[in-house]
């Protein structure tokens, strides 16, 4: 616990912490971090695909040293799936043991009224914690020292779910009518929300949240993430590398390259013991960085010049 | 206190700037200048930027905000200290006031935009002594000023200036500025409230005086009137940011609702596509919530089991795997020929905009010949997009008859029962075929057929409109020449498809 104190007291002692995680991070991103955790409160993270929104959860945990609980969004997911279920199976059979158990428990009641106050006594027992499946939400809250809850892609899931989502971001706590609120022991999840940006996600929910936007990173930042990633990378390769990545996102195609087809690319240069940039091992590994054919029709066109403006 | 007044009037000009701030945001915000502090500015906005704004184009008004805001209460706090110790340089070295008061700026200044803005006003007043290539009369004694306005300058007390300023301010009622060519008006009833005609006058004589001392006094005079007049207009800059900035929007977006939209002119065009997007927003957040449609598939076997629990496991409560019925299609039909294009590209933005809630929408342009420009709106930028199909395929003659047997050739086969259609146009058919029969074929195929004309009721069916034969087939005509219209028709358009 200490630790998290000591890693969450600044700004610069968590940018400095990222950056031991192989997570390069800019001020911005560290600061929301670090009022996320002074503030107790959730973060909704928006960007491009591929800038490492998932990622920053995934290394916070680890930063942490914490457990990552991790909840996929996808269209129709429900309380069932989020919160908690009901072990059907444990109670089908348990009714089934009991009810050879029943004339036991019957013997000796006077009449129907004395019967049902008997029944009553163990009814409940079928829907308490035994019979409980918890599911990702229910087990962040249950954590004793605090977890990394990261809910992924939350635009995925539908308008319902951000609903049901409210009460554990503003409380850290959910209510399951059978049994009651179940609230987050000491020290509550450190919640990261991300969103691709498939849809407005709601007001209710945004209010709940610190918000932080990833954009591209720029040039300088990159640089530093390529070497983190893959140290031995030659440094002249990785200045160009980073120059022809961010010459493409400024031209018009349908899939623009992330930070992660910038390093599945310097990947891939490095295996094939690449120096530094030139128009055929552009051309011929174009397709890790583009993910359209007709994108890499259009930029195979301009790979000379390109290649030509950033190795001069 | 003072600290949570700054964050309060902060986020009232979030506000006024279209952001939108909860209170429990504003909670948020006090919580993280608690942590955070003023002393980095830099630091302090990329903490707000957390809390407050909460979309990319919050952010961005939230960085101009950010930056105005606090930049001004820098400036505020920074001159009056440099002035003050201005001031003191001025008494040593007598004449050189000017140049005395920016250095006194410079070794007091603590902040390096007070700083700039500071020396840049300095550069300025020495412009001016350029190009008014002014004697230099060099240090010597100085008569006094006799205008209150110029005494108080002369004084130089910062206090009382922005006392007299304030007060001049209050007179004016400097707080119900609307709109931002207002600026001027104010900055100079304020100016003339403090008493500006008064040292007008006194700087024109001394400036004619023979006497030396005299006309030192109305270069002094001058120089300071200009500084005063910078001052004024800060003044009122933040006044407005404070009060009005919103108002003035709200009113001229009031205005473009109700305008036709083939009288708006191009500068608005921007203003008109934000009103068309938060209309649309509007709109998307009415009818989110639109009822879903299933079907009934196969047994869902955990539900019915955990369903038929209380029935000791005797399963009678049957649950089924429910598959959602596809969403209806809706198909725009939109002539872009010059005399509709402004509609058009209106029709089509909203449209566009609604693509939420709204089902699949293909779209078709003519003006002669019809296309099919769902691909183009797919791939581009709605903007973008309007201006390709405007250029390619507007500017030919109108040919309705043409355009709806080329949408029957083509696309006749996707029109279903669950197809609405709306066609846009004048019905101006230049005397031509009108082929008022192949939209009968349309209509008795599809859902709705909605035709919107952007012509004045009273005119249609004058001259060569054939509005008389297509409303015959069509299940709805409406008027539709105004974003207002438009958010009529859109609106119960989504009630209907729902």
């Amino acid at each position: 616990m200490g630790d998290i104190e000591k890693i969450a007291a600044s700004v610069a002692s968590l940018q400095e912490s990222f950056e031991a995680h192989n997570y390069i991070c800019s001020d911005q991103i560290a600061t929301a971090v670090f009022l996320a955790y002074q503030l107790r409160k959730p973060i909704l993270i928006e960007g491009p695909p591929g800038v490492g929104k998932t990622e920053l959860a995934k290394t916070a945990a680890e930063m942490f040293a914490l457990p990552l609980i991790r909840l996929q969004c996808y269209e129709g997911l429900d309380e069932s799936k989020a919160i908690y279920e009901w072990k059907y199976g444990k109670q089908l059979l348990y009714t089934q043991v009991l009810k050879e158990a029943l004339d036991e428990v019957l013997q000796g009641a006077k009449g129907f009224t004395e019967s049902v106050k008997r029944l009553h006594e163990f009814g409940d027992i079928f829907f308490s914690e035994e019979f409980l499946e918890p599911r990702p939400l229910l087990k962040a809250l249950k954590e004793e020292n605090g977890c990394v809850l990261l809910i992924d892609e939350i635009d995925k899931a539908d308008n319902e779910f951000e609903s049901l989502l409210l009460e554990i971001l503003s409380d850290y706590q959910v209510s399951i009518p059978e049994i009651g609120t179940v609230k987050a022991l000491a020290e509550p999840p450190m919640v990261f929300l991300t969103s691709n940006n498939t849809r407005e996600i709601s007001d209710a929910l945004k209010r709940r949240c610190l918000h932080l936007y990833i954009p591209f990173p720029d040039a300088d930042i990159e640089q530093r993430i390529v070497a983190a990633r893959i140290p031995e990378i030659p440094p002249e390769l990785q200045r160009q590398l980073v120059a022809f990545i961010h010459e493409l996102r400024t031209m018009d195609l349908k899939k623009q390259p992330a930070i992660s087809e910038t390093i599945d690319w310097a990947r891939t240069l490095v295996l094939l013991h690449a120096e530094a940039l030139d128009p055929k091992l552009v051309t011929d590994t174009l397709n890790v960085i583009l993910k359209f054919q007709e994108d890499i029709e259009n930029v195979t066109t301009e790979v000379s010049s390109i290649t030509a403006r950033i190795t001069k | 206190m003072t600290m949570d007044r700054t964050i309060s009037n902060f986020i009232r000009a979030l506000r006024n700037a279209d952001v939108r701030v909860s209170t429990a945001e504003t909670l948020d915000a006090l919580g993280a200048v608690e942590l955070v502090g003023y002393r980095d500015k830099a630091y302090l906005k990329r903490s707000l930027a957390t809390v407050l704004p909460k979309t990319v184009d919050e952010k961005d008004t939230f960085d101009a905000c950010f930056d105005q805001f606090f930049d001004f209460q820098d400036v505020r706090g920074e001159q009056s200290d440099s002035e003050l110790s201005g001031d003191q340089s001025e008494e040593q070295d007598g004449e050189e006031g000017e140049s005395g008061d920016g250095e006194g700026g410079g070794s007091s200044g603590e902040a390096p935009k007070g700083k700039k803005k500071k020396s840049k006003s300095k550069a300025k007043k020495n412009n001016l002594y350029e190009e008014e290539e002014e004697a230099d009369l060099g240090p010597g004694e100085i008569t006094d000023p006799k205008s209150a306005l110029g005494q108080l300058l002369m004084a130089n007390d910062r206090v009382e200036l922005s006392m007299a300023m304030g007060a001049a301010g209050e007179e004016t009622n400097v707080r119900d500025i609307k709109i931002f060519t207002q600026k001027g008006l104010y900055s100079r009833r304020i100016m003339d409230a403090m008493g500006l005609p008064d040292l007008n006058r006194e700087i024109g004589d001394l400036r004619t005086s023979p006497q030396v001392p005299a006309r030192r006094l109305g270069q002094q005079l001058k120089a300071r009137r200009d500084f005063l007049r910078e001052q004024v207009r800060d003044y009122v800059e933040k006044q407005f940011l404070l009060n009005a900035d919103v108002t003035g929007k709200r009113l001229r977006e009031e205005l473009l609702r109700k305008v036709k939209l083939s009288n708006v002119e191009h500068r608005n065009f921007r203003l008109i596509q934000e009103i068309v997007y938060k209309m649309a927003k509007k709109l998307s957040a009415l009818h989110s919530r639109r009822k879903k449609i299933y079907k009934r598939g196969a047994l869902n076997v955990p539900r019915t089991l955990r369903h038929n629990m209380s029935y000791d496991g005797a399963i009678f409560d049957l649950h089924w795997k429910s598959v959602k019925v596809d969403r209806p299609k809706v198909f725009a039909i939109c002539d872009v020929s010059g005399s509709v294009a402004n509609y058009a590209r209106f029709m089509l933005m909203f449209l566009y905009s609604l693509d939420e809630v709204m089902p699949k929408v293909r779209s078709f342009a003519f003006s002669s010949d019809l296309a099919e420009v769902t691909e183009l709106f797919n791939r581009n930028k709605i903007e973008d997009a309007i201006a390709k199909t405007l250029r390619d395929y507007g500017g030919g003659s109108t040919d309705y008859g043409q355009a709806l047997l080329d949408f029957k050739k083509n696309c006749l086969d996707d029109v279903d029962n669950r197809t609405t259609i709306i066609i846009l146009g004048d019905a101006r058919n230049n005397h031509g075929e009108a082929h008022a029969e192949v939209l009968k074929e349309i209509y008795d195929r599809s859902k709705r057929v909605i035709w919107l004309n952007p012509e004045a009721k009273l005119a249609w069916n004058t001259g060569d409109s054939e509005m008389r034969k297509y409303g015959a087939y069509s299940h709805q005509v409406e008027e539709c020449n105004s974003l207002m219209h438009l958010e009529r028709v859109v609106g119960n358009l989504l009630k209907q498809i729902a």
